[in-house]
C-alpha cells in the first residue's frame, strides 16, 4: 500500500512541477467557468423561458454539474497507457514488483485529487462573485448515490481507457486514432456531456442507456438533479455496476493475451 | 543453487506485419495486412553461474535484447525453457522482480521532470527497501558513480553520461541479484563509457552480483567479461572466454592515424597490413602484440597528427567467428 501512496505523492510533484503550465491550466478552467455562465445566461435571459423542460436554474446546475463531472471523470492519465504499450515503456513497470494497473489508478486518483483541489477554490470564489441561482441537493440519500455513481463512473471510465490502451499490443501503430474516435466522438455524444441524452427519442434512450457511456456523465449529473430516483436509481446503479464488473473480466483476458505478444519495442 | 541462470533450447519468434514504402503501401497493409513470422531466437542454450559477468555480443537485431527481454520476464517465450534463480521469469513473481535489474540503454525509468532523487526515493516504496538499507545504498552508488551534486538536479537538465549514471543508481538501489544491462554505454562519449564499465566491474566484485550485458562494443567486453557469447541471427556461435576468442579470432588491433602529409607514405606498409588509405586517413592492421611498438615506431617515423590504437569491429570478429565454425 506505501508503493502507491508514494506514487501519489510523486505523481503530484510532477503535475506542479511545471508551475506555468499548472497556472495557465487553472486559468483555462476559471475562464471556461464564466464563458458558460455568461452563455446560458443570455439564453435564459428571460426567466420564465423553458428549453428541453429546463429552466434557468436547472439548466445551470446542469451545465455545472456536467463541468463538475466531466473533471473527475475524463481527466484521466491512464490515457498514456496506450501510448507505452506501442511506444515499449511499459517494460520499466513490467520489471519492477508493482502492479501496473494499481499504478494507473493511483495516479488517475493523484491527479483527480489536485483537479479537485483547485476547482473547489475556483468554484467557490466565482460562486461569490456571480452568486448564480443553483440547485444545491440536500437529500443526503440522493447525494449519497450521486459519489456512488461518481466513483462507477471513474472506474468504467478507466477501463474504457486501458482497453482501448492494450489495442497496440496487436496494432502497435493505432496511435491517437482510437482515441480520438472513443474518447471525443462515442464518449463525448453519448456520455451526455454535449446534449441530455433525455431529449432523444425514447427508443434511441434505452439503447444508449444500455451501453457503459451515459454512465460516465449523464446518469451522475441526473442523480444529483433528482431525476432518477427509486427503481431508476437502482436500475442504473445496477447496470454501471455490471459494466463495470463485464469490462473488468474482458480487460483481464485482453491484457493477459496482450502481454503473450508483447513486443516491447525500443531499446 | 549453482546456476543463476539457465536458459535451454530458446526459442521466440515475432509476429510483425509488413508495409510497403509510401502511402499506397500504408493502404495496402490496412486492407489486406501481410503478416510474417520472424524468428529472433532459434533455440539457444547456455547456463551462468552466480556471480559471473558474461558479455552477449552480436551485431544489431542479433538477438541480444530480446534475450535479455525473456531472461527479466517482459517477452512470452515461444519455446523452450527459461530459469533464473529457479524462478520461471514470464510469471514475474515479485520476490523475483525485487532480486533482478534491467537497465536499457535507450529506455530512461527516471522521472524527466523532477529531480532523480525522486524517483529513487520511489523505488525504495516500490521495491520496499528499508530506510537505513536505502540510505546505505543510496549513499555507496553516490559515491561510486560521482553525482552527489545532480541529485537534485530534474532529469531532463542531466546530460546523457549523467543520465545513465543516474539510471544505474535506480535500478541498483533494491541491490539486484542478476543484473540486465542492454547496451549501457551506447551513445556516451570515451570518459563517461570508462566510467560506466569501472562502475559495472566493481559493482560485480564487490557484490558478487550476476550480470548480463549486450554491447556491440568490443571495448565493453575487453575491460570487463571474462566470458562472452557471440550471438547472431538467433543463434550462439561462441560461447566461453574473452581471451581464447581474442587469440583465436582478433589477433590484430588496428591503429588509425591521421596524416598531416603526404611524406614516405608509401613506407607504411613496413608498420602493418594498410587496410586502408585514403589521405590524410590511414588505417593499419597490425598483431595484437605488436600494436604498441607500431604506434611508436608510426609517431616516430611519421608526420602523424592524431593516432588512435582499436580493437577490430565486432563484426569482423563475429565474421572470423563464423568462418571458423561456432567453436565452443
Amino acid at each position: 500500500m506505501r508503493k502507491y501512496f508514494h506514487i501519489f505523492k510523486i505523481s503530484f510533484e510532477e503535475e506542479l512541477a511545471y508551475k506555468w503550465n499548472f497556472i495557465l491550466w487553472r486559468f483555462r478552467n476559471v475562464l471556461q467557468i464564466f464563458l458558460t455562465y455568461f452563455l446560458w445566461s443570455t439564453v435564459y435571459s428571460d426567466p420564465t423561458r423553458q428549453i428541453f423542460g429546463y429552466d434557468r436554474t436547472e439548466i445551470l446546475t446542469y451545465v455545472f454539474g456536467i463541468m463538475i463531472v466531466r473533471a473527475l471523470v475524463l481527466s484521466a492519465k491512464a490515457m498514456s497507457v496506450g501510448n507505452d504499450v506501442a511506444s515499449g515503456d511499459l517494460s520499466n513497470y513490467l520489471v519492477k514488483p508493482m502492479n501496473y494497473f494499481k499504478y494507473w489508478m493511483t495516479r488517475d486518483i493523484a491527479s483527480k485529487a489536485l483537479n479537485l483541489i483547485f476547482a473547489s477554490v475556483e468554484f467557490a470564489v466565482l460562486f461569490i462573485i456571480l452568486k448564480p441561482p443553483f440547485f444545491f441537493q440536500k437529500d443526503f440519500g440522493v447525494i449519497l448515490a450521486f459519489l456512488v455513481s461518481i466513483i462507477l463512473a471513474m472506474l468504467i471510465y478507466f477501463l474504457i481507457l486501458f482497453l482501448l490502451g492494450s489495442i497496440p499490443f496487436w496494432v502497435p501503430e493505432i496511435g491517437w486514432g482510437s482515441h480520438f474516435l472513443v474518447t471525443v466522438v462515442i464518449v463525448e455524444a453519448l456520455s451526455g456531456s454535449l446534449f441530455p441524452i433525455n431529449i432523444l427519442p425514447e427508443v434511441l434512450q434505452s439503447i444508449i442507456l444500455a451501453t457503459p457511456f451515459p454512465y460516465l456523465i449523464y446518469f451522475p449529473v441526473q442523480v444529483y438533479l433528482g431525476n432518477i430516483t427509486g427503481w431508476a436509481l437502482f436500475g442504473g446503479l445496477l447496470i454501471a455496476i455490471s459494466w463495470v464488473g463485464v469490462l473488468w473480466t474482458f480487460l483481464n483476458v485482453v491484457w493477459q493475451k496482450g502481454l503473450k505478444v508483447y513486443q516491447s519495442f525500443g531499446g | 543453487m549453482d546456476r543463476a541462470i539457465v536458459v535451454d533450447n530458446l526459442v521466440k519468434k515475432f509476429e510483425v506485419t509488413e508495409k510497403a514504402p509510401g502511402l499506397t503501401g500504408s493502404i495496402k497493409s490496412l486492407i489486406s495486412p501481410k503478416k510474417k513470422i520472424i524468428t529472433a531466437l532459434r533455440g539457444i542454450s547456455f547456463a551462468v553461474q552466480p556471480g559471473e559477468l558474461v558479455g552477449f555480443i552480436g551485431p544489431n537485431g542479433a538477438g541480444k535484447t530480446t534475450t535479455l527481454k525473456i531472461l527479466s520476464g517482459l517477452l512470452y517465450p515461444t519455446e523452450g525453457f527459461v530459469g533464473v534463480m529457479e524462478f520461471d521469469p514470464w510469471k514475474r513473481n515479485p520476490e523475483f522482480l525485487k532480486q533482478i535489474s534491467l537497465v536499457m540503454g535507450q529506455k530512461n525509468q527516471l522521472w524527466w521532470d523532477l529531480p532523480a532523487i525522486e524517483t529513487f526515493e520511489l523505488n525504495r516504496a516500490i521495491y520496499e527497501i528499508p530506510t537505513r538499507a536505502y540510505s546505505e545504498n543510496l549513499k555507496e552508488l553516490v559515491e561510486l558513480l560521482g553525482i552527489g551534486k545532480l541529485l537534485n538536479t530534474p532529469v531532463r537538465k542531466l546530460s546523457l553520461g549523467q543520465r545513465m549514471r543516474m539510471e544505474l543508481t535506480a535500478a541498483l538501489l533494491h541491490k539486484p541479484k542478476v543484473l540486465f544491462l542492454d547496451e549501457p554505454t551506447i551513445g556516451l562519449d570515451i570518459i563517461a563509457q570508462q566510467k560506466i564499465r569501472d562502475f559495472i566491474y566493481e559493482y560485480n566484485t564487490k557484490y558478487g552480483a550476476t550480470i548480463l550485458l549486450t554491447s556491440h562494443n568490443m571495448d565493453d567486453l575487453t575491460n570487463l567479461a571474462r566470458r562472452v557469447i557471440i550471438i547472431n541471427d538467433g543463434r550462439i556461435l561462441y560461447d566461453g572466454a574473452f581471451e581464447e576468442l581474442i587469440t583465436k579470432f582478433a589477433k590484430e588491433k588496428l591503429i588509425k592515424a591521421r596524416l598531416s602529409n603526404e611524406n614516405n607514405i608509401s613506407d607504411l606498409e613496413r608498420i602493418g597490413k594498410i587496410k586502408k588509405l585514403s589521405f590524410p586517413e590511414v588505417v593499419l592492421s597490425v598483431p595484437r602484440s605488436a600494436a604498441a611498438v607500431a604506434a611508436s615506431e608510426l609517431l616516430q617515423n611519421f608526420p602523424v597528427d592524431d593516432l588512435t590504437i582499436e580493437e577490430i569491429p565486432i563484426e569482423e570478429v563475429i565474421r572470423k567467428a563464423f568462418k571458423g565454425g561456432s567453436g565452443k
